[in-house]
């Protein structure tokens, strides 16, 4: 039985070739995928933006920026998901031929999408440019929100796997659920200018928390409450707890699921 | 192998149900892939598997691959497996050989950064040329086998598992990997073949097996279970006879 180090040694590659092979396959090679890692948020970010100022006429604090606190992050949970329904069925070539931790497979779809997300993160300067919107020290709160958003993002990815080869014909509903997540959470208008129960309601959403400590952290220039980051974070944890036990009973049944 | 039996579960619709999936869905149908399966493969033995589509063939290498776990009985596998479950197993298509091998070595065992010191080794052993560089939806069946066995010999398995891997095999390199296979026997490993190319497989495995609905049929020298799988063939026998003797 190899030491602790070796074992974290070879989850480690393991990861990064899976991650690796991965993003060769869905964005192909060269500088221009980076092209559309930055293209798919900003169309997103448009769109919405049009959505909110034009078509409903609602203004705010400089409402491409708040859009943007919400669509970034989105686009790394929205992104992984929708890699981990495909995940194991991609993979099935190996699965049914080699033997290692099929444990890390949703977690390299969270991987190869955090890299594409590294490139997603620059709409956020630009917007905060577009509406001289001056970072604070408040910026530094990023990093936790960071960490609940790829928290968060990994705890979905486990059970999109399983669904992804338990029900593949449910993995158009799959996407449908998240973007329903994201439009009962205060995506294109912040929590600040929403009022009534919904508000109230909102917080309940791990999302919402999401949101809000990125445009505190970036738009409002103060730290995020509590709530804002230990809400997904706890979401994410208790997700995890209640499906890795299946996931792991599961992983030695994928090669008769995929075979 | 110690009376292995792995089971396969569906639903109405002929969907696999797993043990959690049972939970959700109900189950309407099984079937047994293995069942009963007593093997022992010593060191320096080498097995040649037979049987018709859908005979176990295949479920077998997986269990010893430890792809797949038994539902009955234990399988206890010892070694440094290097495994080719089909033609070119494992090999994603999207990718190049380079890519490939990357991917596949990790796998196998090697750590990262020994698989790319060693890509070139496998660019050299596959002959494949400029093609390494290129996705491997452009290779051949053969190429893509060439590529996968290559990578296999970069992680020097004890315990060689091929499964209906000659039959794309052009004849140079089905020499390689017979010879390959051979020297993996002389060392003390184990060489698990099976396929439908007897020829081959006799060349490489004094011993055989033949699996009959996921139960063992006829196991002993490879011309006699041969011959118990083709009664009605006995020209093939013959050869096969001849072709021990020779060897």
């Amino acid at each position: 039985m190899p030491g602790l180090g070796a074992r974290i040694r070879r989850s480690w590659d393991v990861l990064v070739v899976l991650a690796r092979s991965d993003m060769q396959v869905r964005y192909g090679r060269g500088t221009f995928r980076i092209l559309k890692w930055l293209l798919d948020p900003l169309a997103a970010l448009g769109i919405y933006l049009v959505l909110i100022s034009l078509v409903l006429g609602r203004g705010g604090t400089a409402v491409g920026l708040s859009i943007a606190c919400a669509v970034v992050p989105f686009q790394l949970i929205a992104t992984t998901m929708q890699n981990a329904l495909q995940s194991v069925s991609l993979r099935s070539s190996i699965i049914v031929n080699m033997s290692f931790p099929r444990m890390l497979i949703p977690a390299s779809s969270l991987a190869t999408e955090t890299v594409a997300f590294t490139a997603t993160l620059a709409v956020i300067p630009v917007m905060m440019v577009i509406y001289g919107v001056a970072p604070t020290a408040a910026v530094l709160w990023l990093i936790p929100a960071l960490l609940a958003t790829a928290a968060f993002a990994l705890a979905l990815a486990y059970p999109a796997a399983l669904i992804g080869v338990w029900y593949p014909e449910l993995q158009p509903f799959a996407g449908s659920f998240v973007r329903t997540m994201f439009f009962i959470a205060p995506g294109l208008v912040a929590l600040e200018d929403i009022t009534g129960t919904t508000r109230d309601l909102l917080p309940l959403n791990p999302l919402t928390g999401i949101f809000e400590s990125f445009r505190d952290a970036l738009l409002y220039g103060h730290a995020p409450a509590a709530w804002q980051i230990l809400a997904p974070l706890g979401a994410a944890a208790l997700l995890l707890a209640l499906i890795l036990p299946v996931f792991r009973r599961e992983e030695s049944q994928l090669a008769k699921l995929v075979g | 192998m110690d009376n292995v039996g792995v089971r396969f579960e569906f639903d109405r619709l002929g969907r696999v149900i797993t043990p959690v999936l049972s939970h959700i869905r109900r189950v309407k149908a099984e079937a047994w892939g293995l069942r009963h399966l007593d093997l022992h493969v010593e060191p320096g033995e080498a097995l040649g598997v037979v049987g018709r589509t859908g005979s176990g063939k295949t479920t077998m290498l997986r269990v010893m691959a430890g792809v797949m776990l038994p539902d009955e009985g234990t399988a206890d596998v010892d070694g440094t497996i290097g495994s080719l479950l089909a033609t070119g197993a494992g090999v994603g298509m999207l990718l190049t050989g380079r890519e490939n091998t990357e991917l596949l070595g990790v796998l196998a065992g090697l750590t990262l950064e020994e698989t790319r010191e060693r890509i070139d080794e496998v660019a050299e052993r596959s002959k494949l040329g400029d093609a390494f560089d290129r996705p491997v939806h452009t290779y051949s069946e053969g190429m893509r086998a060439r590529l996968g066995f290559a990578v296999i010999q970069l992680t020097e398995p004890s315990i060689l598992l091929l499964d209906e891997v000659f039959e794309a095999l052009d004849h140079e390199f089905r020499a390689k990997v017979e010879d390959y296979g051979r020297g993996i026997r002389d060392r003390g490993g184990i060489v698990v073949a099976a396929g439908h190319d007897h020829t081959a497989l006799e060349r490489i495995a004094p011993r055989g097996l033949l699996l009959e609905g996921g139960h063992v049929k006829a196991e002993g020298p490879f011309a006699e279970v041969i011959s118990t799988y083709l009664p009605e063939r006995p020209d093939d026998v013959e050869r096969l006879g001849a072709g021990i003797e020779d060897g």
